[in-house]
Order: structure tokens, then sequence, then C-alpha cells
């Protein structure tokens, strides 16, 4: 199950970031997202990790805790897209795949022309098509 | 469900808001009209490179951006890539566009200049009408420092369109 997702700008400020948990534990995984960041500046920096993957803009499992898995994605744009899941075994492609329909929403709503670019992703739309994404994911995962 | 505009529409779309900024909003001050249209240009060419750079590996220097803007994005936009990319590997990159679309179809009214000014001398008509084409300009020279901004690299572009309806686009990225 994804727990949470976030949107952070090319300056490290976040653009959206949304939980999907019932319990109170916004902030844990808001400081996990946080501390994800450091690790994609690591990865883009040191490329020789990566190998042929090189300048992907998936750029995988960034790591692992105890409950988490947090994964990246970063945009030819330099915005950064983090999962947080809980699902301790996730296929690659799956994540993948949520990755690409995350984009196409995050393109969406930033191509709304009275979107400012920069600021917090307000959109309405987009939270909701997130959700349902999200939704799909435990799906994909289970069948 | 690609939803398609007529081409047509675009152009019509494109002079109409150059007119206005021109002869309506900014009628005395062109300087402020083409910062305007420019800006416009800006965040248009902001969005679409978001748009168009989903399905591919991030660009690792700049040439290599550039080469994205000359081949997809421009192919994207009008159908076509640029002809010539020229460089000085110090950062300034010239794209030339051999039929540019948006000034293939446009020609000078000739009623604007006779009925103001009679000594109209074919130099003062010509530059005249240079200086309206030119502001058609602004709105290209837009896109492409608004998507490569957006990509990371900050830029300053001008155009030049000494023989038309060839037209080259100067990029000078800041160091």
């Amino acid at each position: 199950m994804i727990v949470c997702v976030a949107v952070v700008g090319h300056q490290n400020n976040p653009l959206y970031i949304q939980s999907f948990t019932e319990a109170d534990d916004a902030l844990k995984l808001h400081h996990i997202v946080h501390c994800s960041l450091d690790v994609v500046d690591e990865r883009v920096n040191n490329p020789k990790k990566s190998g042929p993957m090189l300048n992907e803009t998936f750029l995988g499992l960034l790591y692992p805790t105890d409950n988490y898995k947090v994964y990246g994605y970063l945009t030819n744009t330099k915005v950064k897209f983090i999962l947080v899941t809980t699902d301790l075994d996730v296929r690659d492609a799956d994540v993948r795949n949520f990755f690409r329909k995350f984009h196409t929403a995050y393109v969406d709503a930033v191509s709304n022309p009275f979107h400012v670019p920069g600021k917090k992703i307000t959109s309405r739309i987009f939270a909701e098509r997130v959700s349902t994404i999200v939704k799909s994911f435990g799906l994909n995962s289970a069948g | 469900m690609a939803r398609e505009v007529s081409e047509i529409c675009m152009d019509s779309v494109l002079a109409e808001m150059v007119a206005s900024y021109c002869n309506r909003f900014y009628a005395n001050k062109p300087d402020l009209a083409a910062r305007r249209i420019e800006a416009i240009g800006y965040q248009v060419g902001h969005q679409l490179s978001e748009r168009y750079t989903m399905e591919r590996p991030r660009f690792s220097d700049h040439l290599e951006a550039i080469k994205f803007i000359c081949k997809d994005f421009w192919s994207e936009i009008f159908k076509k890539q640029i002809d010539n990319l020229k460089t000085n590997h110090r950062g300034t990159f010239v794209l030339q566009d051999n039929k540019f679309r948006w000034l293939a179809r446009m020609s000078v009214d000739p009623s604007a200049d006779n009925g103001s000014n009679e000594d109209s001398s074919a130099t003062v008509a010509e530059s005249k009408a240079a200086q309206a084409m030119s502001m058609h300009l602004y709105f290209p020279c837009g896109i492409i420092r608004g998507a490569l901004s957006n990509l990371g690299i900050p830029c300053a572009v001008s155009a030049d369109m000494s023989n038309l309806p060839a037209c080259s686009f100067v990029v000078r990225i800041k160091a």
C-alpha cells in the first residue's frame, strides 16, 4: 500500500505532499520524504552507481527502512517525485508504471494556465487523479 | 484522445495577440509590448517542455538540451526540425529555420504605411515592416527561453530575420 507521495520542486521546495494513512503519522512520512531528497541528490551527482541506467528518470529504490520502501523519480525539469510504500515485495515494473501515470497527471496539472510555476499544486482534479492512481497501485501488485 | 486545432487558428491567434499588445495595450511602448509577448511565450515554453520531455532520459549537458529543442521540440510545434545549428562551443547557439512557419504566410499591410506619412520612402516602409515582423518573433523567442530555463539552462534568446522567410534564433547561455 502506498502511504505517501510527494512532488518536490527543483529547489527542494515542496509542491505537493499527500499521505494516505488513517493513522496520525503525516509528520513521520514527511520526514521520510525529506530524508530521501539527499539520496536523490547523491544518485544524480554520482551517476557511476546507476551504471547502464544513466540519466534515467526513474531512480529506483532510494532507501529501505524497517517499515517502508522509498522510491524516487526525477524529471528532466528537475522535479522530484517520491513514493513511500509499506509493501515489502514491490515489483519495479509496478513502480515505473505508477510514476509514469503520476508524471502524466503532474504535467496536466502544471499545464493549467492558472498554475503558477514553482508554487504548490492546489488543483483538486490533480488530487483526485493522484488518489485514483494510488488506489490502482494496490490492485495491480495484488493481482 | 489528441484534440487538434486547425493551424490557421493558431496563426490568427498569434497575429492577433501581437496586434493587441502592440496597437492597443501598449500602443506607444513597443519595448513593453515586446516584453509582455516574450513573457507569454516563456510560460508556454515552460509548460510545453514539461510535457515533451516526459518520456526521455535526463539531459547530461547543454548541447543535448539544445539538440532536443532543435529536433523533437521543434517537430512538435512546427512539424519540422531546425535546419541548421551552429555553436561557438562557449555558450552561444544559432538555430536556423529556413522556412519559419509562423512567418511563412505573413505579408505587410500596404495601407498601414501610406496613410500616415506621405513621404514614405521605400526604406522607411521597409524598416517599419521589419519592426512589425520582429514583434512576431518575441513569442517564439520566449518559447525557447522558457523551455530551456525549465530544463535548468538560464539563457537569453534573440531572433534574427535578415533573409526571410529564413529565421535564426540566437541562444546565449548565461554562465
